[in-house]
């Protein structure tokens, strides 16, 4: 501000100084106007001189004005001889200038010669422009402006002077004259390369002063002072402003006391002369005072439940126990292995000889944030701790001993050299025991001695044999792959064995019923020797080995099973009428077993998982029992025809009473593995369960006429003789009809007789 | 039709609340909620089916009941603590701008929680908070033991020294402790007080730091309710018992490092109970002159005073001589046939322990902790001097002629140059190493000193607590080996209420053995014949009860097998849930088994190492 101030006072002056002849009027009003600008100045300082007066003298007016008139003179003085100075200035900055102003305004021209015309001309005297004047063309002999100076490179001048006369262009050595130069001439780093005049040209002080002060990143104007003195011009002593802005009387409130203030004070004034508030309260520091907090009353709710107490220590951590308490290596080890939250003490017995040796326990703190933890995290569940001697939970049952007779030694073994017992059959009177291996070798011997009668031989294995359980009547059913043999045994009473042979080979056969795929082919009794089955049932093709046969307790009927996926492999076959059928026409699941009942026109089929009771007269469906059971294996009913057992591959046993529920009444599981083979005794009451775990389980099974009572199950004894092949064990067990013996065929070859 | 339920709304989904919940129904911090839930109490549920008290989600939370979530928002210290919190706010914009004098103001008028009704309202009897003050006091007595550092403020040292010192006085003057054990931890302490077990762990002397896993503020919250909750049980039990409370300390003693001798007991005179208060709190808030002068008093009586409670139980030496007089051999049906009187029950076994140490004069060699062995002692009644490095206040100086025994802990040295007069005193005392102290009172006799001598190698120490029912009992196996040579007179030597114990154990346990065979019928008839024909011939009934457990062992071992097939099969036919549990206890038998089987084998091992080292130099 104040720099420009003084050039537009310089502009002034200049104006001035070129029109002071012309009108003098004008600088009169100059005049008036620069009093004017001053006019603030000089009232500062007419306050500064009277300072304190002010407020005391604010309405003389005339003698203001009056100083005002005399300041005005005196300033005028001062501003002329500011004036001279500049001038002086001036003048020894550029003389010629002066020089010029001496002369007119239009310099003279001189009449000269001209050298290449040879008349006279007139020439000017060269102007000599002024401060402001542009200085960039000054002196500078080539004309050619500011265009890009390699236009001029393949010529040999390198533009035009004002006259336009060609500038050549000045001789440059090479790089050696360049470098003798700048090793003779000791200023020639102070020169730089000018473009204009493609020579080099030495700078001048100035700026050389310029680039030393760019370089240090000062201000590159020599004479700039960044510490000059403020120049206050409204502010600072003897200028305040004391007019007011507004003309608005002071408000009230700013001098009368606030009367809601008062009202506020007077509040906590009456508070504290009532007490309400203690202006110098006692510190709240006074000592928390215990009282008999008990004496009063208990309260009637219940208390919460104490939190369960930290176990007291035992022998182990005492500082010295004894020896057989310390932790052997090993043991060390490994609780220094487990995780601190997995350890079973969070400690390791150590033992001292004194007790001065004992030292700090390093876990203390820990152990006791751990149990505050407990007591604020850890949730609380109350456990009724059972403490009752394990023996009562096993049910009491009648003693074995006073259960017998049942099977509970091995009397004597059958083998089959060649491949697994697969099955047996005891004879209706007890006495003979067929059986039958994989190698299709079914081999017929007494119960009591175990002696081989006689031996069939078949091709591929034998699935299933059933003896007939006609008594007047003596024959057994072979089943094969994709045949049933009827076979009768030697040592037949002959009357028996005619019997047999007419009713397996009628001299006159019944008509044919609707065709089956089933053949009946039978073999004349003249043609038929003991070697041979009198009677051959040929399965329909691609329906594989017959797995299971249950007789009609009449010895008529013979259901069979097997194990081909189609129509459920399951035939009723006829005897008196020649005649087999497909009970079912389709069925859910594969068949594992079938039963008749023992009493009623019923019959039993178990599939995978469910066991179903058909009503063959009425053909419906009964019941549906379910066993909760994977894989049926196995499955007999009660010679009572109100229970039936079922037994899984599952290791499952399920006892239903028909009578209550499709549900089992009781399910056991006690064999490791699965269950091959059930049987209930006909006439003892007895059942037994064989496993693929080697062992055979007798039970004592008694049922009870009256609805109310439920059927005894005692077990009674676990027989094992069996070795156990291929994870195969006991494959079939069956009674003998009249003893409490029981059979047993393994796949180890071995068929057992257990007596009692 | 019935209106249709909605789903969560009622059962487990409304009575539990997660934490989450609960935080944000309070609208505290968690650190707030943390901090109630310690005073209060409350803790986390775990309910029956996690997914129907969350919504569904089986996601890990800690479940709460509502209704404590509930009764918490009307708790008067979440107000205070939402106090604090705006108190807080306040204080720290007071500083940041500087006005100090609000500050001072504010500061001045800090909101304080009092947690009294917190504990009225957790134990409603005294009997509640008796039975729940040992965390309280093992939190004291650690908290006496530390270090004062920038989170622990020696105020709060202080007050837990305090309160320590007048447990322990409480203990000594009522002569209630009951057991003591020195285990690698610390040492425990049983108490009975009320008919109420009172046990606690005192680590040893050393000092603890603590750990920078274990956070402070949880210890100190609990610490702050130990401290009301044990300032109140003691109040109680000081004014039941007739004493002031809380007894005055004197401060030039505990600068002197007294201990607990720093307190004096002062009975409360019921003459002008006027004044009793006055006084009472003239002690608590500071020292006036008159209770300083009172305080120099009982310090110049203070031996005397000791001798005072000597002498509160004069016929108790009597007693104990009468004890350790071994009784005649009273046949067990008399001792049975006499009933004994409340007066009995009441007198004798209190007298039989709790002045154990009453003959006695102990001193304690510098080596052994003062605190622990002064507590040992005098709660049972014995007078325990110590020198001067553990701490002043010693009732008997070294040379005292009363001196019978010194607890010393240092292995034997020789004392070439020995006066004739140490050597006579030395003579005359007896030296034992500390853990015959705490033998004794577990033992509740005086046992010989000679196992205990110093630098010898001393017996085991067991815990008078017991073990766990089926662990392993080091004394028993020692019976099991010595029961052929062991008479059956001398436990008659030991007191008559542990035999008659024992012996009703015996028969229960026969009896039980008993009542689990399972060939009851025949067993027990010919047990019953066999019993009639031995009252007809006059046979001891214990003599008898003997003979039929061990022939009962033998033949149990040839009937185990069979009977254990038939439980076998047997076992088939329980339920599931019978065999699920069944194997469940069966699995803790057999681990607890094992676990002695590896101890007894251990032990079997060392002893026939023993016994090939004592067979070898021979």
């Amino acid at each position: 501000m104040p720099g420009l101030e003084v050039e537009s006072k310089r502009r002034k002056r200049r104006h001035e100084e070129g029109q002071d002849e012309l009108d003098a009027e004008p600088s009169a009003l100059h005049r008036n106007g620069h009093l004017e600008m001053l006019s603030d100045d000089e009232d500062g300082n007419d306050i500064q001189s009277d300072d304190g007066q002010v407020d005391q003298f604010p309405e003389i007016h005339t003698e203001s004005d009056s100083e005002e008139e005399e300041k005005e003179e005196t300033s005028d003085e001062e501003d002329e001889e500011e004036d001279e100075e500049d001038k002086d200035e001036d003048e020894e900055s550029d003389s010629a200038s002066d020089s010029a102003e001496s002369l007119h305004v239009f310099p003279k021209a001189k009449t000269v010669m001209s050298e290449i015309t040879g008349q006279p001309k007139l020439v000017y005297p060269e102007i000599e422009p002024d401060y402001d004047s542009d200085s960039s063309t000054e002196d500078a002999p080539n004309r050619v402006g500011d265009i890009p100076m390699h236009w001029y490179d393949d010529l040999p001048h390198i533009g035009y002077d004002v006259n336009g006369r060609k500038v050549l262009r000045p001789a440059r050595g090479d790089e050696l004259d360049k470098f003798l130069q700048t090793v003779d001439d000791p200023s020639s780093w102070t020169a730089a390369f000018d473009k204009n005049t493609q020579m080099d040209k030495p700078l001048s002080a100035e700026e050389l002063d310029i680039i030393h002060r760019l370089y240090k990143g000062e201000n590159p104007d020599a004479n700039y002072d960044p510490y000059e003195p403020t120049i206050e011009w409204f502010t600072g002593k003897g200028k305040e402003e004391v007019m007011p802005l507004s003309a608005a009387p002071e408000p009230k409130r700013r001098w009368v006391p606030s009367k809601w203030e008062k009202q506020k004070v007077m509040k906590i004034v009456r508070a504290i002369r009532q007490g309400r508030i203690l202006p110098s309260k006692p510190k709240s520091k006074a000592k928390f005072e215990f009282y008999s907090i008990w004496n009063d009353t208990p309260s009637t709710h219940q208390p919460p439940l104490p939190a369960p107490k930290p176990p007291l220590p035992t022998n182990s951590e005492s500082y010295n126990p004894p020896e057989e308490y310390l932790p052997t290596d090993e043991e060390r080890k490994r609780w220094e292995e487990t995780d601190p939250e997995d350890r079973e003490r969070d400690y390791l017995p150590q033992k001292y000889s004194a007790l001065r040796l004992v030292p700090g326990y390093d876990q203390f703190i820990k152990e006791r944030f751990h149990r505050q933890l407990d007591l604020y995290l850890a949730p609380r569940v109350q456990r009724v701790k059972i403490n009752i001697d394990p023996k009562t939970l096993i049910p009491k049952l009648p003693s074995p001993n006073n259960l017998k007779p049942f099977p509970n030694y091995k009397s004597l073994h059958f083998i089959h050299a060649k491949g697994r017992a697969r099955c047996i059959s005891v004879s209706p009177d007890g006495a003979w025991v067929v059986s039958g291996d994989e190698e299709g070798i079914a081999s017929l011997w007494e119960v009591n001695v175990g002696r081989e009668i006689q031996r069939w031989q078949f091709e591929g294995r034998i699935g299933l044999i059933e003896w007939c359980p006609r008594l007047d009547v003596s024959y057994f059913v072979v089943g094969t792959e994709e045949k049933l043999h009827f076979l009768i045994p030697p040592n037949i009473t002959n009357a028996v064995l005619s019997l047999t042979q007419s009713l397996l080979a009628p001299s006159s056969l019944p008509p044919p019923p609707n065709p089956t795929p089933i053949k009946w082919n039978s073999v004349s009794p003249n043609h038929w020797s003991l070697d041979k089955p009198i009677l051959t049932l040929a399965l329909p093709d691609s329906s594989g080995l017959p797995i299971q046969a249950h007789w009609h307790r009449k010895g008529d009927y013979l259901a069979t099973v097997s194990n081909s996926k189609t129509h459920g492999g399951v035939w009723i076959h006829q005897l008196s009428r020649r005649h087999s059928q497909a009970p079912f026409k389709r069925i859910k699941g594969t068949v594992q077993a079938v039963l008749f009942h023992p009493l009623k026109p019923h019959f039993f089929v178990a599939t995978q998982q469910y066991v179903r009771l058909y009503n063959l007269s009425e053909q419906k469906l009964l019941k549906t029992l379910m066993p909760g059971i994977k894989w049926i294996s196995s499955l007999d009913v009660h010679p009572s025809g109100d229970h039936v057992i079922v037994g899984g591959y599952d290791r499952k046993l399920c006892w239903f009473d028909l009578e209550l529920s499709d549900k089992p009444y009781k399910v056991l599981r006690y064999h490791t593995r699965a269950i091959r083979s059930l049987h209930f005794h006909p006439t003892y009451p007895l059942f037994a369960s064989s496993s693929d775990d080697g062992s055979i389980q007798i039970f004592h099974s008694r049922v009870y006429n009256d609805l109310l009572t439920d059927p005894l199950i005692v077990p009674l004894k676990i027989l094992r003789g069996h070795s156990v092949k291929d994870q195969l064990g006991v494959l079939q067990v069956r009674w003998c009809g009249k003893h409490p013996w029981l059979v047993s065929a393994g796949a180890d070859g071995h068929v057992v007789v257990w007596c009692s | 039709m019935a209106k249709i339920k909605q789903k969560g709304k009622a059962g487990a989904a409304k009575a539990y609340v997660t934490r989450t919940a609960a935080v944000r129904k309070l609208q505290c911090s968690l650190a707030d909620f943390r901090r109630l839930c310690i005073l209060k109490g409350i803790f986390p549920r775990e309910p029956k089916s996690r997914k129907k008290a969350n919504k569904g989600s089986s996601a890990p939370t800690s479940f709460y009941y509502a209704k404590d979530i509930a009764y918490l928002a009307h708790e008067p210290v979440l107000k205070k603590l939402r106090e604090h919190k705006a108190f807080a706010k306040k204080l720290s914009r007071a500083l940041g701008r500087g006005e100090w004098s609000s500050a001072k103001s504010l500061e001045e008028n800090k909101p304080i929680y009092r947690l009294d009704h917190i504990i009225k309202e957790r134990y409603p009897t005294f009997i509640d908070a008796l039975r729940d003050i040992d965390d309280g006091l093992c939190m004291a007595f650690l908290f006496a033991s530390l270090p004062s550092t920038s989170r622990l403020p020696p105020e709060l040292i202080e007050n837990c020294v305090r309160l320590s010192s007048e447990w322990q006085l409480y203990v000594m003057h009522t002569r209630s402790l009951r057991k003591s054990f020195f285990s690698i931890k610390g040492v425990y302490y049983q108490a009975e007080v009320m008919d109420q077990h009172v046990s606690w762990l005192v680590p040893y002397q050393f000092t603890q730091s603590i750990p920078p896993d274990v956070d402070v503020r949880v210890m100190m919250t609990f610490l702050e309710l130990y401290q009301t909750l044990l300032g109140f049980v003691l109040f109680k039990l000081y004014t039941d018992a007739g004493l002031v409370y809380p007894p005055p300390l004197d401060s030039k003693k505990e600068e002197g490092a007294a201990g607990v001798g720093a307190y004096s007991l002062q009975k409360v005179t019921p003459v002008q109970p006027a004044t009793i208060p006055q006084t009472q709190n003239a002690d608590s808030v500071r020292a006036s002159s008159k209770a300083v002068q009172r305080a120099i008093k009982s310090i110049g009586s203070s031996a005397t005073k000791e001798a005072g409670l000597t002498a509160d139980t004069p016929e108790s030496p009597e007693d104990i001589d009468e004890d350790f007089v071994p009784h005649q051999s009273t046949s067990d049906s008399q001792s049975v046939a006499t009933l004994p009187t409340l007066k009995s029950i009441s007198s004798l076994p209190q007298t039989l322990t709790t002045n154990l140490f009453a003959p006695y004069t102990f001193f304690l060699s510098r080596e052994s902790s003062r605190p622990i062995f002064e507590f040992l002692v005098r709660s049972f009644g014995g007078r325990i001097g110590w020198p001067a490095s553990s701490g002043n206040g010693s009732p008997v100086s070294d040379d005292d002629e009363s001196i019978t025994h010194v607890i010393i802990d240092r292995p034997l040295v020789e004392r070439p140059n020995e006066t004739a007069e140490e050597r006579s005193r030395r003579l005359r005392r007896k030296y034992v190493q500390p853990q015959w102290v705490v033998d004794c009172i577990n033992a509740g006799k005086i046992l010989l000193e000679d196992a205990y001598a110093q630098g010898k190698t001393l017996p085991p120490h067991l815990s008078p607590f017991g073990e766990r029912d089926g662990a392993y009992d080091p004394l028993a196996g020692d019976q099991i080996e010595d029961s052929d040579s062991e008479s059956e007179e001398e436990p008659v030597a030991e007191e008559e209420g542990e035999e008659e114990e024992e012996h009703t154990a015996k028969l229960s346990a026969t009896r039980a053995i008993d009542l689990g065979d399972m060939d009851v019928t025949e067993d027990s008839e010919a047990l019953r014949a066999a019993e009639l024909a031995a009252e007809a011939a006059g046979v001891d009934y214990g003599a008898f009860e003997k003979a039929v457990s061990k022939s009962g062992r033998k033949s149990k071992t040839t009937n185990q097998t069979v009977e254990e097939g038939g439980d076998d099969m047997n076992k088939m036919l329980m339920s599931n849930k019978q065999r699920k549990l069944y194997e469940k206890i069966q699995h803790s038998r057999r681990k607890r088994d094992s676990e002695r089987a590896v101890i007894e084998a251990k032990k079997r091992s060392l002893q026939k190492k023993a016994k090939r080292e004592s067979k070898t130099p021979k």
